[in-house]
């Protein structure tokens, strides 16, 4: 459809045109094309702090102190400037624009960390409602991993993790919870999930998936373990049972208590290492019934058991769960792989399953390998019920995925064509699944829909990328030769040191034209540049603050 | 009778072990040489009762080999039907003495079970695969007899005294508590 792309004649159309329905947030969206964060204001006079994210309704910029130890949260606003008459003074705009704090108002500044423990400045997640946000402190992470009952080896270890609950309006810590000798993958929060108010953390080294509850009180309650068992009160049922049977037992001679007493203990950690845990038994019996109800003649099955089920027994005994993700209230999806996998970085070399597992019900409802075709096909059909999280977001749902975008989706199919081997392909592709926890910056600029640009150089999920001297473009989608802006990290002039790697990374605001670029080189002060819409001309300011008061409307209705 | 000891281990766990009896290198050599005859006779018999439980594999049991060591087995009982076990699936762990079919396989429950036959440690306590085994015994008369004594146990032969009591006093409360198990331990 041809549609002006002037920012007037979109204004105009937008009074007498009624969007199809359901479509008014798409076509307020383009809008964008016309409001770009295209003045770039360079190495901005800003406080020495990490910077980890804007929140996804805009209101919070969350940083850590260098030192790791306190948290920085401030306010994003826009820039607010006045003058008298005619006497524009245009150098002191400069001069306030160049300042982080004509940008950021800071809210609060909390210490969380202490001598021996420091900010996980990868992790931070925050409830839907932008109520709390979860941050995290360990204690370094030790090589030498003392040899704990039940603890699994080859998994590093970590003396002490905290998650402390954080009001976000005010910075109160409400709440924390503590892991100890164990190890939770905190690394871009890959090892811990959010879901409306369910917490998930996987606990690598026990093996246990964490279930607990944000109540609104701001409180952290446990839910439920699932691991050795899978039910919250399994571990209780069997106790009180064992206790039975002492009881019993003790009815007749009248023994010494303590003896007994350290009976039941050595009875219980000769069954931790004897039995299959909860989630095992669960796992093998839906690959066992599987396996028995695809052969219906006796003979065959028995044959066909033993070449699927018991010669890979031990394989899948040894799989060790590596991270989780909430499907919904309910359902898991739960990925495991061999003890080397877990923690290395390049895990798409190692075999890996998918189980989806019901926790109400306790039952594994479906079991994948990494190369299955069949859940490649979901992958590429249901993306968007992959990363359940923010589902009640308005802007969430506008991160492009490949299930619910066109150009995404063709970019998968070249990409797919383009590949030699497809089961490589569909296991290059499973390595993003299970889906890490608000990962995606749902800034428009990101639509592809409406822009174009490298996704090797920028993309809507929050990691460190390799930053080259070119500026990123970034393309109208609509118009194929339009540059649209260019987003530059760094300084201005950085020809001298060209070689020198440097990593970057990008904080988009969710919805206004701003955001902030952090180039770190080596042994070098960190860039922060800050990527904004700037209106020069008085009666130019006036429609676009109008417009976006409007459009701030729309995406809240 | 002692000799036993260390034949009685699984082949790959014995190696290199054995040189009791030998005086110098050449005593272990025999001894290794001998042990391998019966390492390989064993595994033949293994072998031939792998192929007789294939044909004719018995109700609701199965078996085979963990990867490929012969003498490591897994199994896999499904609950039999009208019992608290229903719709259980219980797996355990075969291990195939050396000098097998002389001694006994060591059957061991890998699921939890509430049986007044098997201990706290999954050990399962029957005749057949104690004093009373016979080299005529087959793997699959074993999983038979394993399948009828979870369909009906031993109380007087019992592992566990008071899952014993209860099932001898209060054989409804037994049910219900072995049928609890099985859904919260073996499904």
């Amino acid at each position: 459809m041809f549609r002006s792309t002037n920012v007037a004649a979109r204004v105009f159309e937008r009074q007498i045109l009624t969007p199809r329905p359901g479509a008014t947030i798409n076509l307020v969206r383009h809008f964008y094309e016309n409001l770009v964060p295209s003045c770039t204001i360079c190495d901005i006079d800003c406080p020495d702090h990490s910077f980890r994210k804007i929140t996804d309704d805009g209101r919070y910029l969350v940083s850590f102190s260098r030192n790791l130890q306190d948290i920085i949260v401030y306010r994003p606003t826009w820039l607010s400037f006045s003058f008298k008459g005619g006497n524009f003074d245009y150098q002191s705009l400069t001069q306030k624009a160049k300042k982080f704090d004509s940008f950021f108002t800071q809210l609060y500044s909390v210490s969380l960390g202490s001598s021996s423990e420091f900010i996980c400045k990868d992790f931070f997640l925050y409830l839907e409602d932008h109520q709390f946000g979860l941050f995290a402190t360990s204690t370094a992470q030790s090589h030498e991993v003392p040899a704990i009952e039940g603890a699994i080896h080859g998994v590093p270890s970590i003396e002490k993790i905290t998650f402390h609950l954080v009001r976000l309006k005010d910075g109160v810590v409400m709440d924390e919870k503590s892991f100890c000798n164990d190890f939770v993958n905190l690394a871009h929060s890959m090892g811990v999930f959010l879901y409306e108010d369910l917490l998930c953390i996987m606990s690598l080294r026990y093996q246990t998936i964490h279930i607990l509850q944000v109540r609104d009180s701001g409180n952290l309650v446990d839910v439920r373990n699932i691991g050795s068992f899978c039910l919250e009160d399994d571990e209780l049922f069997l106790n009180s049972h064992a206790q039975c049977m002492t009881v019993l037992n003790k009815s007749k001679p009248v023994g010494n208590v303590h003896e007994s007493a350290n009976g039941i203990h050595h009875q219980q950690v000769a069954q931790a290492s004897a039995f299959l845990t909860g989630i095992k038994q669960r796992l093998l019996s839906f690959i066992f019934r599987k396996a028995w109800s695809e052969e219906a003649d006796p003979i065959l099955r028995v044959q066909h058991l033993k070449k699927k089920f018991y010669f890979h027994f031990q394989d899948y005994v040894d799989l060790i769960m590596w991270k989780a993700q909430f499907l919904d209230r309910h359902h898991l999806l739960i990925k495991f792989g061999s003890v080397d996998g877990g923690v290395s970085r390049s895990t798409d070399q190692h075999p890996a399953f998918f189980a989806v597992y019901n926790m109400e019900t306790t039952e594994i409802i479906a079991f994948y390998q990494n190369s299955s075709e069949e859940l490649y096909s979901l992958f590429e059909q249901f993306y968007d019920h992959f990363h359940a999280n923010s589902r009640e977001s308005v802007h969430a749902n506008f991160i492009s995925s490949h299930s619910n975008n066109i150009h995404a989706l063709e970019q998968l199919w070249s990409m797919k064509n383009k590949q030699s081997s497809f089961s490589q392909f569909v296991k290059k592709m499973m390595t993003s699944v299970p889906y890490t926890c608000q990962s995606q910056s749902p800034s428009p600029y990101f639509d592809v829909s409406l822009f174009r640009y490298d996704e090797k150089l920028i993309s809507s999920t929050d990691r460190h990328r390799h930053s080259t001297d070119h500026p990123i473009k970034f393309i109208s989608r609509r118009q194929p030769n339009v540059l649209k802006f260019k987003i530059k990290p760094g300084l201005e002039t950085s020809g001298a040191e060209a070689r020198t790697k440097k990593i970057c990374s990008f904080l988009f605001h969710p919805h206004l034209p701003m955001a902030l670029s952090i180039q770190q080189t080596y042994m070098q002060p960190t860039v922060v540049n800050l990527h904004l819409r700037i209106w020069m001309e008085l009666e130019v300011v006036v429609i676009p603050v109008r417009m976006f008061w409007i459009e701030g409307l729309a995406l809240r209705g | 009778m002692s000799s036993t000891s260390t034949g009685s281990l699984p082949p790959g766990a014995g190696g290199g072990g054995g040189g009791i009896g030998g005086s110098g290198v050449g005593g272990v050599g025999v001894r290794g040489w001998l042990s391998a005859t019966s390492v390989s006779s064993s595994g033949k018999r293994i072998k031939k009762e792998m192929l007789e439980l294939n044909a004719d594999p018995p109700p609701d049991c199965s078996a085979g080999p963990k990867g490929d060591n012969l003498y490591h087995w897994v199994s896999t009982i499904i609950g039999p039907q009208g019992t608290p076990y229903e719709d259980g699936i219980f797996f355990l762990d075969i291990v195939f003495p050396c000098d097998y079919p002389f001694k006994p396989p060591k059957v061991t429950f890998k699921t939890r079970i509430y049986h007044c036959n098997v201990d706290s440690a999954g050990n399962l306590n029957l005749d057949i695969l104690k004093d009373g085994w016979s080299p005529a015994m087959t793997i699959s008369k074993v999983l038979l007899a394993i399948r009828s004594i979870i369909t009906n146990p031993d109380p007087y032969n019992p592992e566990s005294s008071s899952i014993t009591q209860l099932y001898l006093t209060d054989r409804a409360k037994h049910d219900e508590i072995a049928a609890e198990w099985t859904r919260r331990f073996a499904r």
